[in-house]
């Protein structure tokens, strides 16, 4: 299982990597972590003529701290966000999510950004994204631009980014106030692609009312999911057990998820639906006690 | 590890770490793909991604024309003249009828996906599969037929027309009025059809072959990952037509097969066609995508399954209608198993009178082959029965074994079908395994977990006896060659194949214990043509009894001549000498002795000092014939927890009481358990070949099919009651058991547990889907 | 196509190669390297028979290319031992153990396991298992493997896991 031939470039700066997707356009692939594009390309199921490594751009890795979010360069591996003791404390919700990510080898390599754009509508960050309504910095040779993830994602392994287009980072909102977050998947065996999952924030005012809430979906849809019924439905109250059994069914209600080897439509909306009730709890529990 | 009383001799009977060892685990192993020879041309296949279809046309210039690649190889190119492609055991008037006729590569038409179109050679896989890519082929598609079911009677689409039929097989057992009586009459009639899924082996090594032929020696050497040279020699022989004596094989480290390198595959048997058609060496090494659709498939059957039992829970009579799938190229032995399924379903148990029809079909599909225990549907379907049949009358599946499994003082007992079952502990090993699991404690916390919590828990049982070390045709006999050097140490030549049983350490082990010397001083010589004895290789369970019958034989035979010359260099008797630690000596005096170094000197240095009418040279030959069967058995016990809202199964715990007679060496033998264990697990929860309604498989990758993880697998208990068989050392083969045994046991105890709300399942796989689904239907 | 010179250095040896950049690093370890330890169980990144280790992590080798492994530093299965054939103490855990059978998946699980030690040099039960969750086995049902771990995560010594472990007991040879 080798894969077809194709020119390798190594820049070392954003800049170059830019000028290199403006001049090869859709012949052109960048290469993050690998972990789900060299399967690919070694199953031959798809094919570039060049390849952008983009493991010798040093300026695209690393976490920052900036105004009220935390920003992920694009490089930043997997494990090092799992590593990162200020990401648990600024951003939980990714730090959750992190370590349901395959395996170790995996995240050793894979990237954020590169999962990311990689938008698996089953994988876990692109849910967390969605849910936090981040923010995707993203450049070419003639601009940058900011995305928000609800635009960014447009089908299945399908984004916003055009060809001559990187992602270069992704800012994650710090919610502050009293907020709960919560991050559960079910998958077939420990470190598989989720059958569902929910990624859940939500902050309460001082008499535990809702302020806001954001449920993102992964594996219930060909993209993730926001389920903003459910979202909407819960703000201004403080939900009972009862209320979350009818939250979590308006949650699942207007969904199609995939049917395939690996689980039925119907099971993954019932999943869902389950887990969105668990995330749920969990999370008005924990922001109840902040 | 509890055991009853179990023999342990200086070696045999100690779990004594294994040679294979260091040198796989440094990275110094030598499997197929690390053979690199000079000159070397790499194969890939160009393969069909329809299931049926006509080949219209077929061009290979462009391929043949990309620099790098050597030959790209049709049809046309290669099958004319080619010999025989069926195993040594379907040879003459052994040739089962029908036999499919499968070609070398396809020639007309295509039969399922994956089935080999074109052969390109070059000088690297890489370009190789680059050429593949420039094989332009176009079919006329076909209605493929992928359903069992429909493939009975589907008369108009035939995947193998020249047979005329789907149906493959069909043997009904005659009509039987007085099975007819007592099915009338029973107190309780149970029927049930059952569901086993197509999966398969997955060794992790997959399947590969450096074939080189030189024209001008006419020698065809192979190096192959392969579980049975001998037979994998005979193959490319009849192949080629190169006369078996210039052809060699050589499987050095084999990683895993369970079954499926057991006989030489289609694929395999190309490139060697190849390497002699070019007069090159060329290697292939499967990728996992191929072995997921195109190496065999296994365990794909339907069986309907009725019981008559009495009030009390006897079992009366069984009725079986068992449908098998073959797929389109089944590979050498299987396809045709039903009838030995429906002869061991009794099992362990007294069950009065069985009548079964059983049908295989041809499909549009990856061809069946050998998997760990091929008939093992008999367990299956007989133990997920019995607890089928136990809910039915109200009993719980523990009684009702209780009430009919065959008892120590019953035996030798003749089963319904009409074998002989003896030397065998299946009620032992039964309460062996319920008291280890803690059958009745369990019982009580799954009652108040479910009342308080709703929590689904259940426990179930997989009961067997295992027909090893099967004494027909060439599979009944190994020969060894127990060779003590001039220095005094000792080789062993053996027609073995391992691949994981560790070989090379339990017959080390049988030598040092029979012929007294250390087991430093053994080395095993095992998986290459050109310095073993014919053997039948590795596999049905086989070694401990008949490479180990043999290899003791002839340690026993050589240690006889060694005290025959001792005694005389001694000036004792032998019958007053030991043999320990390779040294000779007088009993009760030890400095009175010589060592096994001295004695062979003499052998084979100074024949002149050996006594009257020996002969020169320290080594025998034996070989030895098994009786046709050497039953094992074993119990394995399970519980579970079923999460209701998820439909995730978690193993709890797993016990295994087993008896495989005396344990040559009883680390590996729990390994041996273990890894069918995990295969059960997974093939019940995760494992689970699809294929679409067009024949397309859908999954090809681990990504879909999914193997079991450490996290799948719990910490495996084991109990061990030993019963001698009455074959030489008195062991048992047993590697096929753990993955006969477990499947049943998983799935009983998913049904148990599901049992609790009232649901009901009968098909396999358990997957969450599945669960859910039977709990949604209460 | 175009081959890139690149220079490695394999179990403390520096390498000089020209590879052609699709090349995967599990095949140009295996071929150009001729270190035939590290095995292709799927050529697509799930059951861990290629893990080596790169720049101090755990990687799927068949998951990367070799040009991208340029000015690295690989440890592969074949450097953990001593030069003279002594096992390390991860790899002698193995064999006292039975953690392994066929040994296809063994190197993978080792190299694996070394580094997971490294990390966290006392796992629990369920970290180990997690840990070797990414490498797939199919003879000895995890029961040695598991066992191993555990036993090398007990061996004594300041630097345990690659630590040459005892000469060879008895049938070492």
């Amino acid at each position: 299982m080798k894969p077809a031939p194709f020119e390798y470039h190594a820049p070392e700066s954003a800049a170059d990597v830019v000028a290199l997707l403006a001049e090869h356009a859709d012949e052109c692939k960048v290469l993050a972590g690998g972990q789900s594009l060299v399967p690919m390309l070694a199953l031959r199921l798809t094919r570039f003529e060049h390849i952008v490594d983009l493991n010798r751009v040093d300026e695209l890795a690393g976490i920052t701290r900036t105004n009220g979010s935390l920003r992920v360069g694009a490089m930043t591996r997997q494990r090092a966000v799992e590593r990162d003791p200020g990401v648990a404390t600024v951003v939980p919700l990714l730090a959750a999510a992190v370590p349901c990510i395959g395996h170790t080898q995996i995240r050793n390599r894979g990237t954020i950004g590169g999962s990311l754009a990689h938008a698996d509508p089953a994988s876990e960050l692109p849910a967390v994204a969605l849910a936090l309504g981040a923010e995707l910095e993203i450049a070419s040779a003639t601009a940058t631009r900011r995305v928000p993830a609800g635009e960014f994602f447009e089908g299945t392994w399908t984004t916003c980014l055009a060809d001559e287009e990187l992602l270069v980072a992704v800012h994650f909102p710090v919610w502050e106030g009293r907020c709960g977050f919560a991050f559960e998947e079910v998958a077939r065996r420990s470190g598989d692609f989720a059958l569902a999952g929910v990624a859940t924030a939500l902050e309460v005012d001082d008499d535990g009312l809702v302020q806001r809430s954001a449920l993102g979906l992964l594996g219930m849809g060909g993209t993730p999911l926001r389920a903003s019924a459910a979202e909407a439905a819960m703000v201004g109250r403080a939900p009972d057990a009862s209320d979350l059994d009818e939250i979590a069914m308006l949650a699942v209600r207007d969904l199609d998820p995939p049917d395939d080897v690996h689980a039925s439509s119907t099971y993954r909306k019932r999943v869902g639906a389950h887990l969105v009730r668990r995330t749920l709890t969990r999370a008005l529990e924990e922001a109840g006690r902040s | 590890m509890t055991a009853t009383e179990h023999t342990a001799g200086r070696f045999v009977g100690q779990s004594i770490k294994r040679r294979e060892d260091p040198r796989l685990l440094t990275g110094a192993g030598s499997y197929v793909d690390d053979v690199v020879l000079p000159g070397m041309l790499h194969a890939s296949f160009v393969r069909s991604d329809l299931a049926r279809a006509r080949i219209t046309r077929i061009d290979v210039e462009a391929a043949r024309a990309l620099p790098g690649v050597h030959a790209v190889l049709i049809a046309a190119d290669l099958n004319p003249g080619a010999g025989s492609r069926q195993p040594s055991m379907f040879q003459g008037d052994a040739v089962p009828s029908p036999c499919a006729p499968v070609p070398l590569l396809a020639d007309a038409d295509v039969r399922f996906v994956g089935d080999p179109v074109a052969i390109v050679i070059a000088q690297s896989r890489y370009l190789a599969e680059d050429g593949c890519e420039l094989v332009e082929v176009e079919y006329d598609e076909l209605p493929p037929i992928i359903d069992a079911e429909l493939a009975i009677t589907e008369t108009e689409h035939l995947v193998h027309p020249e047979l005329g039929s789907n149906v493959a097989m069909s043997v009904p057992t005659p009509a039987d009025p007085t099975l007819d009586e007592i099915f009338a009459s029973a107190a309780h009639v149970v029927r049930e059809t059952l569901v086993q899924h197509r999966h398969t082996n997955v060794p992790m090594e997959t399947r590969g072959v450096v074939a080189g032929y030189e024209p001008a020696s006419g020698e065809l050497e192979v190096s192959l990952s392969t579980q049975n040279p001998h037979e994998a020699r005979q193959v490319c022989s009849r192949l080629t037509g190169v006369p078996e004596h210039r052809v060699r094989v050589v499987g050095a480290d084999v990683g895993g097969g369970f079954g499926q390198k057991f006989f030489l595959g289609r694929d395999e048997q190309i490139v060697v066609a190849a390497a002699v058609k070019i007069g090159r060496v060329l290697k292939w090494i499967e990728d996992r995508r191929e072995n997921l659709i195109a190496s065999n498939h296994a365990r794909a059957d339907r069986i309907t399954v009725e019981m008559a039992v009495d009030a009390e829970g006897h079992l009366l009579a069984a009725r079986l209608d068992h449908l098998e799938d073959c797929g389109a190229y089944p590979v050498g032995g299987t396809g045709g198993v039903g009838p030995f399924v429906a002869m061991l379903f009794p099992g362990p148990y007294r069950l009065g009178r069985l009548g079964f029809v059983s049908t295989a079909v041809w499909t549009n599909t990856c061809g069946r082959g050998a998997y760990r225990g091929p008939w093992m549907l008999e367990t299956v379907a007989r133990e997920e029965m019995l607890d089928l049949v136990a809910r039915a009358i109200g009993m719980d599946p523990l009684e009702l074994r209780r009430r009919n499994v065959i008892r120590a003082d019953e035996l030798p007992f003749t089963t319904a079908m009409g074998m002989e079952l003896d030397h065998i502990t299946p009620a032992e090993t039964l309460e062996q395994a319920v008291e280890i699991i803690g059958y009745d404690a369990f019982r009580a916390e799954q009652r108040v977990a479910f009342e308080q919590r709703g929590t689904l828990l259940g426990i179930g049982i997989g009961l067997y006896v295992e027909p090893t070390s099967m004494g027909s045709g060439s599979l009944g006999v190994e020969t060894a060659t127990v060779r003590v050097q001039p220095s005094g140490t000792v080789t062993v030549m053996l027609g073995t194949g391992s691949h994981g049983q560790g070989v090379e350490t339990t017959m080390a082990q049988v030598v040092a214990e029979h012929l007294g010397v250390a087991i430093d001083d053994v080395v095993v010589v095992q998986g290459d043509t050109a310095s073993s004895p014919f053997g039948g290789g590795t596999g049905g369970s086989r070694t401990a009894v008949v490479a180990g019958g043999a290899t003791r034989e002839a340690s026993i035979e050589v240690r006889h001549k060694a005290v025959e010359i001792a005694a005389h260099l001694l000036e004792a008797a032998p019958e007053d000498l030991e043999v320990e630690d390779g040294r000779v000596f007088v009993r009760g005096t030890p400095t009175r002795g010589v060592e096994m170094s001295e004695i062979a000197r003499v052998a084979y240095n100074s024949p002149a000092e050996l006594p009257e009418g020996v002969a020169p040279s320290l080594e025998a030959t034996v070989s030895y014939q098994a009786p046709p069967i050497t039953w094992s058995n074993a119990c394995h016990a399970c519980t579970v927890e079923v999460d209701p809202d998820t439909g995730l199964v978690k193993v709890l715990r797993y016990v295994v009481s087993e008896d495989c007679g005396v344990m040559i060496n009883p680390m590996i033998v729990e390994g041996q358990i273990a890894g069918g264990v995990a295969q059960g697990i997974g093939g019940v929860l995760y494992e689970h070949l699809v294929y679409d309604e067009y024949g397309t498989p859908l999954t090809t990758t681990f990504l879909d099919y999914l193997v079991p993880t450490a996290t799948e697998v719990p910490v495996i208990e084991y109990g061990h009651v030993e019963t001698r068989s009455p074959t030489p050392g008195g062991h048992k083969g047993m590697g096929e058991g753990g993955a006969i045994g477990s499947p049943p046991a998983v799935f009983n105890a998913v049904a148990d547990a599901l049992a609790l709300r009232g649901a009901k399942v009968t098909a396999q796989p358990l997957t969450p889907t599945r669960i859910l689904d039977a709990l949604d239907a209460t | 196509m175009t081959e890139h010179a690149i220079c490695v250095v394999v179990n403390g040896e520096q390498r000089r190669l020209r590879v052609e950049a699709r090349r995967t690093l599990a095949d140009v370890i295996r071929e150009d390297c001729a270190l035939t330890g590290t095995h292709l169980g799927c050529e697509h990144g799930v059951c861990g028979a290629c893990t080596v280790i790169v720049d101090g992590e755990a990687v799927r080798s068949c998951l990367m290319f070799a040009v991208q492994a340029d000015g690295a530093d690989i440890v592969t299965v074949e450097g953990l031992g001593g030069p003279d054939g002594t096992l390390s103490s991860v790899q002698d855990a193995f064999r006292e153990e039975h953690g392994l059978q066929c040994g296809f998946c063994t190197p993978g699980f080792v190299v694996t396991v070394t580094q997971l030690l490294r990390e966290n040099p006392d796992p629990t039960d369920d970290e180990i298992r997690e840990g070797i969750s990414g490498n797939l086995c199919r003879c000895t049902g995890y029961q040695g493997i598991v066992r191993a771990v555990r036993r090398a995560s007990e061996a004594p010594g300041p630097d345990r896991p690659d630590r040459p472990g005892p000469p060879g007991p008895e049938g070492t040879r």
